[in-house]
């Protein structure tokens, strides 16, 4: 049992250590950029990664602040889709299940705006809509992917892509969240440091 | 109605490289960040078969190419809009500060008309619109570095290569080395403006005529130095390199500087500055210090002090952040 456990450690180690930090710097410099235009960001996946993106979702509005939160009353604007599962519902069952991110996300999308999508594989056809939806409009889209990045890591603006074999569905999804709490680590040391310098908005 | 933004921009190094009549020879660097003062375009139909511009005049005409305003007129010739509209600028600063104002203008009206014509036109699209427009179109001696910095937005070097192609390659700062970079720079409006082309117009002759190449080409080459310096947070070292920076490019044209900037220039430095520079073509505008935090009141106290006694009335320091996005949209409810 402790081999396993040694082995799944191994591979979850090496693929933080081969993490690209040039492109989850680049994916911070757009979150960066969407808080300071008020912009929002739009974050979805399937199963786990749709969980994956509550999770964030949740850290990004609310956790990054934590420390001072009466002194920062610009917030993220972080939006999990579909938002309502009677939109998910009725988008799979009425259109289809490759819409259900896509649909949602042409009621909001402004130009501000930027989305993260989360797909191991890459090739969801509900992400790729999504995301070729967000290209088309010209927004930023940073795209967390696994295995061999798929056409998600082809289209995305910061390719944060998890290489693993294919089929390591745990040890991406668990480097993912480890790459979420980085970027909520980074904006929460970031609001920290603003409230130092008395320059919270 | 269309309102698009564009960010004016602060130029660290290299400066004048992105001028045709030298990265036609060798090519062209520059770091420049921008910053949250922007200038802001609006765009509006109206029934009337006019064209109305609001900028510090108005003027409401039959046709384009009756307009005065050069670049609007340039815009809408080129475009093919010939009437129904109003056109309006509004900016958080005034023009002719050395800190790409105009071609802030620029990207945002070539992005603001291209969204009218249902054209929705990428960052680096736009950056080339507008340096088409200002250079090829208007004819202004400039070069193409302001365009760049105001499309794309963030801290970015930017090299001009000979085939005219553009390269911006962001300068991912950290947070901390952000806003610490920001606490080391004191921006100070001399209050003396004028025209980028009166001072560029006698750079270019001289690169023209070759003797400002090797001046230049030094310049390009700091930019490397500059971002090795910038990313470890080496201050004194930036504004030493400023410094430099600032007497190379006083020996680039006759009307870089004059009295008064000088006293300014020389006071900040006694009072504890590491190094400045003018910020733009020169003769006027802004100019940059970098600071030890510890100085800055000092610094900042002479400075207000130095440009009262030459009776600058409207000097002052700008307060000032750097900003990740470029030209944006900020309403559109054309569509």
């Amino acid at each position: 049992m402790e081999s396993f456990i040694k082995e799944f450690s191994a591979k979850a180690t090496q693929a933080i250590l081969a993490l690209p930090s040039k492109e989850i710097a680049k994916a911070l410099a757009i979150l960066q950029g969407v808080y300071e235009r008020e912009g929002r960001i739009y974050v979805f996946g399937n199963g786990g990664s749709l969980a994956l993106a509550t999770h964030f979702v949740a850290d990004l509005n609310k956790t990054v602040f934590s420390h001072n939160l009466d002194k920062h009353t610009r917030r993220f604007q972080a939006i999990r889709l579909p938002s309502t599962e009677s939109e998910l519902t009725a988008w799979a069952n009425d259109v289809g299940y490759d819409m259900v991110f896509a649909g949602p996300l042409q009621n909001y999308l402004q130009d501000h705006d930027a989305i993260i999508a989360i797909s191991s594989s890459g090739n969801s056809p509900n992400i790729i809509k999504a995301v070729e939806l967000a290209k088309k409009n010209g927004n930023p889209v940073i795209g967390m992917s696994g295995f061999d990045g798929g056409k998600l890591n082809q289209l995305a603006d910061a390719k944060i892509l998890v290489t693993t074999p294919k089929g390591e569905y745990e040890v991406v999804e668990g480097v993912h969240a480890v790459v979420l709490h980085l970027i909520v680590k980074y904006f929460k040391n970031y609001f920290d440091y603003l409230v130092e310098l008395g320059k919270a908005k | 109605m269309i309102i698009v933004r564009a960010p004016l921009r602060i130029s660290f190094v290299g400066g004048g490289t992105d001028l045709a009549t030298f990265y036609r020879q060798s090519p062209g660097r520059v770091l420049s960040g921008a910053i949250d003062k922007y200038v802001y375009v609006t765009i509006a139909e109206i029934p009337f078969k006019k064209i109305a511009v609001r900028y510090a005049e108005g003027e409401r005409v039959d046709h384009p190419r009756e307009l005065k305003h050069k670049r609007i007129r340039e815009a809408l010739l080129d475009l093919g809009l010939e009437s129904h509209l109003e056109i309006g600028t509004f900016s958080n600063l005034p023009g002719q500060t050395g800190l790409g104002s105009s071609s802030a203008f620029s990207v945002a009206l070539i992005k603001g008309l291209n969204l009218l014509k249902k054209n929705k036109i990428d960052t680096a699209t736009c950056a080339e619109g507008a340096c088409r427009l200002e250079i090829d179109l208007v004819g202004e001696p400039i070069g193409k570095q302001d365009q760049y910095a105001s499309a794309f937005g963030g801290i970015n070097v930017i090299q001009f290569n000979p085939d005219e192609s553009v390269t911006v390659e962001p300068q991912l700062l950290g947070f901390k080395e952000r806003l610490d970079l920001e606490n080391n720079l004191v921006l100070f409006f001399t209050g003396i403006t004028r025209e980028a082309a009166s001072v560029l117009t006698e750079q270019k002759q001289k690169t023209t005529s070759g003797i400002n190449i090797e001046t230049l080409k030094k310049m390009a080459d700091s930019v490397s130095d500059f971002k090795d310096a910038l990313f470890a947070g080496d201050f004194k070292r930036l504004g030493a390199m400023l410094h430099e920076g600032w007497l190379r490019k006083k020996s680039l044209a006759s009307n870089m500087s004059n009295p008064a900037i000088d006293d300014l220039y020389d006071s900040a430095l006694a009072s504890g500055a590491w190094g400045g520079k003018i910020l733009g073509a020169g003769g006027g505008g802004c100019l940059l210090f970098v600071v030890d935090p510890q100085k800055r009141g000092a610094v900042e106290e002479t400075l207000r002090k130095v440009a009262r006694k030459h009776g600058l009335s409207d000097a002052d320091v700008i307060p000032f952040s750097f900003v990740h996005s470029g030209v944006e949209v900020v309403t559109n409810s054309a569509h």
